[in-house]
């Protein structure tokens, strides 16, 4: 299986380890990976704005660089996505935003081979035993907004989670908005960090609080370490990696994405 | 009106989507009723067959607590299902006694005519409702399509007791209308 | 009644800063009734209601001309008189008109988000007729001079100890009465008013065009005793509640309670044809049924905002809001607050007007997933947004950075250098770089960007 990582602006830029966590379990479940080099952010932030006119600049920029037409033989079987967030914006949202362009088969199709990471793993390669790497270890799983509600990706982080031996344990606000929202959070900051302190004043005894998407993380665990709450979080590539690498194969600043102490 | 006309006019002409298909229950109407309306706070009673309905109700109203003493009865009730109790005004009456056009299984809810005289249904502090036999329907779509040609100038439905939650998120009930709620089956 | 959308931003920090009990009552009873609603929709098929729903909506709204006549015949040949309010101080002029015609001098009303809307009890008070707010929640902002805070419980953001303070205050009860002894107190009062009252105003839940039927939904009862007890009923109805059958009523009458309680049906509904025309019948004499433009006729002419009109004001999306939790409906500035409120109020009062309310979204689709006629709130939040960025409505900075960010990605070299550049510069150096993220630093420690680009990494190779 040809892979494309789609490695989005915030995971090259903020989560680099666990992007590169990406591409080992990708090629640890026998993909062959490459990262186009043009690539650059999937434009969400202005399409969420409603800057559509360069929303769309940026996805039609995508779409040159991950859109291979299927018959080019060094096309990707599949783009991955390590953010649910970004996955939703390939597709769910290009094809509404060029509904009405020359092409819209293009974004379709880009739509169709388009997946996030863990929907990748258990949908697309049909795996969900990853090792025991994680075994003893307590964790809570915030599941992204987008790759929720979106792309109904209600379970798949979780069964990945327990099988690479780790105990997810429920939440109570789990499946609640975490108040990132990109923009919403520097406009209504306010609320925004009041959504944030509900996820955290609920959380329960976990080493590890995983998630899929680096915006939601990155806004959490400012909050937290703001706060003093003392949580630790995790990107959902790097837990992954560790469920099949163990403790021992995995340098200790790799095991958590940069910026949390 | 003008404005509203302006407003649609570019837009394509939806269709109905027809009759919503609610699955209708398996259970027997009557029980599916009782099951209903009991889960939602109201009563159910059943007059005892061996005896006059009036006495049977007579003896039910006095069981109470507290004890009913005047009674306000609805215009349409037959004399044989009145109580023996003495007549007040329903602003005065302990309960008020209306006899209902139907009953519904999938709401749990009674079914009141106006005409029954709405002081008498919501007055009083318990509402004793007779159902006629055979007038249980599964669902509120049936009754409503049934009652349609006669409808009075109101129908009230009533579901069980009245309440609120609106003080420190606790149910209270009897906060306007009737605390209790009564559905008499015969 | 608004009190300005554009306070917004300060308002909701004041309500979280300031007084952090409303956030407390706010997000516990929005989770209650928000897990009710999960249950009510678990007892039925509620994907298929939802769309059936959804269908009759805008098949109504695509043919609203038709059926409001047919609902003005109906009501017209039930013996109701039916006034047409094209805004807000039309509205209040029909009504005070009508108090007039009858000498009224005594109001009762049900709890109606509309009558909020045309801010119709000053209006009632200016004429010297005292009004009463009989749904309990209703009752308790009217003693404390507020606005409804949510469309169902419109005092959820008060404790039990606040409004004991309040009965202490104003009806002289003693401060520790449980809520059986409060809501008591309150029936005293209202019982009074109920039989004192020369006219009952309602809203309206739906108006069946084919039988003229105004249909009212609630648990207290206080709705059919407005309807009942007072000579005249006057029932002030959008032009959006319109449905076109009584089976279609059956449907959502179910589907209203299901979505707004979990309940499946309210206590009481009341199915309003007419005055009381039957000898035994004890209701009013008269009927009249004002029907509200105020805005909604421009929300139905908008190429996406129509479908919000579809909108049961059950408060399903207000409930299951994580925004609206943290403030309650009162930082919003509109009596239709939280995400239906976020869209329908552009749409009502003009986007500028309405700004930023569709930027008050973190737009996680809670309420999309949550609303019974599957109005699909976060799209039309970013259309909203679409037509403010078009109207020049936002902050120059924010725009800036945008159309920035797009000359940026869509120039993969220039993207890696600015990438770079920004890694280097690490968290501090990018708040300073973007005076937007100075607020955000505010309640965040900042994000640290990683020692090298994940572009570094794969260049050097990953094993």
């Amino acid at each position: 299986m040809r892979v494309a990582l789609f490695v989005t602006c915030l995971a090259d830029h903020y989560f680099a380890e666990a992007a590169a966590d990406t591409v080992r379990l990708l090629r640890h479940l026998g993909c062959d990976v490459a990262f186009p080099a043009d690539q650059t952010c999937c434009g969400q932030p202005a399409y969420n704005a409603g800057r559509h006119q360069e929303a769309r600049r940026m996805a039609r920029h995508a779409l040159d660089v991950f859109g291979g037409a299927p018959a080019d033989p060094t096309a990707a079987d599949a783009v991955v996505v390590p953010s649910g967030s970004c996955a939703t914006m390939v597709k769910k949202f290009y094809p509404r935003l060029l509904a009405g362009g020359a092409d819209t088969s293009a974004p379709a199709a880009l739509a169709d081979r388009t997946f996030d990471l863990a929907e990748f793993i258990v949908h697309r390669l049909g795996v969900t035993k990853l090792g025991d790497g994680l075994a003893g270890r307590r964790v809570a799983v915030h599941q992204g907004c987008h790759a929720l509600r979106e792309l109904r990706l209600e379970t798949e982080p979780a069964v990945l989670l327990e099988g690479a031996g780790a105990e997810v344990v429920p939440w109570e606000a789990e499946e609640e908005c975490c108040g990132f929202g990109g923009l919403f959070s520097v406009k209504m900051t306010a609320v925004s960090a009041a959504m944030a302190d509900r996820k955290l004043d609920t959380l329960p005894e976990v080493d590890w609080v995983v998630s899929g998407d680096g915006g939601c993380v990155l806004h959490l665990d400012g909050r937290n370490r703001a706060r003093g709450t003392g949580v630790e979080f995790v990107h959902l590539a790097t837990a992954l990696w560790r469920g099949v690498a163990g403790d021992a194969r995995v340098p200790a600043d790799v095991a958590r994405p940069a910026g949390v102490r | 009106m003008a404005r509203v006309v302006r407003a649609t006019a570019s837009r394509p002409r939806l269709p109905h989507p027809g009759a919503l298909a609610a699955a209708a229950s398996t259970d027997d109407a009557v029980d599916a009723f009782v099951k209903r309306f009991t889960s939602s706070g109201g009563e159910v009673a059943t007059a005892d067959s061996e005896r006059p309905p009036d006495d049977w109700l007579t003896d039910f109203l006095r069981g109470l607590d507290p004890e009913v003493v005047g009674v306000a009865v609805g215009p349409d009730v037959p004399r044989e299902l009145s109580p023996g109790l003495p007549e007040v005004a329903a602003a005065h009456a302990g309960a008020g006694i209306s006899l209902a056009w139907a009953a519904v299984a999938d709401t749990g809810s009674l079914v009141l005519p106006s005409t029954g005289t709405r002081a008498v249904q919501l007055l009083p502090p318990v509402h004793v409702v007779w159902v006629p036999s055979g007038q249980v329907f599964a669902r509120l779509e049936d009754a409503l399509r049934e009652l349609e040609p006669e409808l009075p100038a109101t129908v009230g439905l009533h579901s069980g007791p009245s309440k609120s939650a609106d003080i420190g998120r606790t149910v209270v009930t009897g906060v306007h209308g009737p605390g209790r709620c009564v559905a008499v089956l015969s | 009644m608004h009190t300005g959308m554009k306070d917004y931003p300060s308002r909701s920090r004041e309500i979280i800063r300031g007084d952090p009990g409303v956030r407390e009552a706010v997000t516990g009873a929005t989770i209650a009734f928000d897990r009710k609603r999960l249950q009510g929709y678990a007892e039925v098929d509620a994907e298929a209601w939802r769309r059936w729903a959804e269908g009759v909506k805008s098949h109504t709204l695509t043919h609203l001309d038709d059926y409001l006549a047919e609902a003005e015949a109906r009501l017209e040949a039930n013996g109701a008189e039916v006034h047409w309010a094209a805004d807000a101080a039309e509205a209040r002029r029909i009504v005070t008109g009508l108090a007039d015609r009858y000498s009224v001098t005594s109001v009762v009303k049900g709890k109606s988000m509309v009558t909020e809307e045309i801010d119709l009890n000053p209006a009632l008070e200016a004429e010297g007729i005292e009004v009463y707010e009989t749904d309990l929640g209703e009752y308790i902002l009217q003693l404390l001079e507020e606005p409804p805070s949510h469309i169902l419980g419109p005092a959820i953001h008060k404790s039990l100890q606040q409004v004991q303070e309040l009965f202490a205050d104003r009806l002289g009860l003693e401060p520790d009465g449980d809520p059986d002894t409060l809501a008591s107190a309150a029936r005293q009062v209202l019982r009074d008013a109920f039989i004192r009252a020369d006219m009952g105003i309602t809203g309206g839940n739906f108006l069946v065009a084919e039988t003229g039927t105004v249909a009212l939904i609630e648990n207290e009862g206080n709705i059919r005793l407005t309807t009942s007890l007072p000579r005249v009923h006057v029932a002030v109805v959008g032009i959006e509640k319109l449905i076109p059958r009584m089976t279609d009523l059956a449907g959502f009458l179910q589907l209203t309670a299901r979505a707004a309680t979990g309940q499946p049906i309210g206590c009481f509904v009341s199915l309003v044809q007419g005055p009381a025309t039957h000898p035994d019948d004890d209701g009013p004499e008269a009927v009249h049924v004002v029907l509200v433009d105020n805005g909604r006729t421009d929300v139905l002419a908008h190429e996406h905002a129509w479908e919000a009109l579809r909108c049961l004001r059950c408060g399903a999306c207000l409930n299951a809001c994580p925004v609206y939790r943290q403030t309650g409906g009162h930082a919003y500035g509109h009596v239709y607050s939280g995400p239906i409120g976020s869209v329908l109020d552009p749409g009502l009062v003009g986007l500028h007007e309405a700004m930023p309310l569709p930027f008050a979204s973190s737009l996680c689709g809670a309420c999309e997933d949550a609303c019974p006629v599957r109005i699909p709130i976060p799209e039309l939040l970013l259309e909203w947004r679409r037509e403010a960025q078009e109207e020049g409505l936002t902050p120059w900075r924010e725009r800036a950075a945008l159309k920035g960010l797009a000359g940026v990605a869509t120039r993969p070299g220039l993207y890696r250098v600015v990438g770079k550049i920004g890694s280097r510069l690490g968290g501090t150096g990018m708040a300073r770089a973007l005076p937007m993220l100075g607020e955000w630093a505010a309640d965040r420690a900042l994000p640290k960007p990683s020692r090298r680009t994940f572009r570094e990494l794969w260049r050097e190779g990953i094993e």
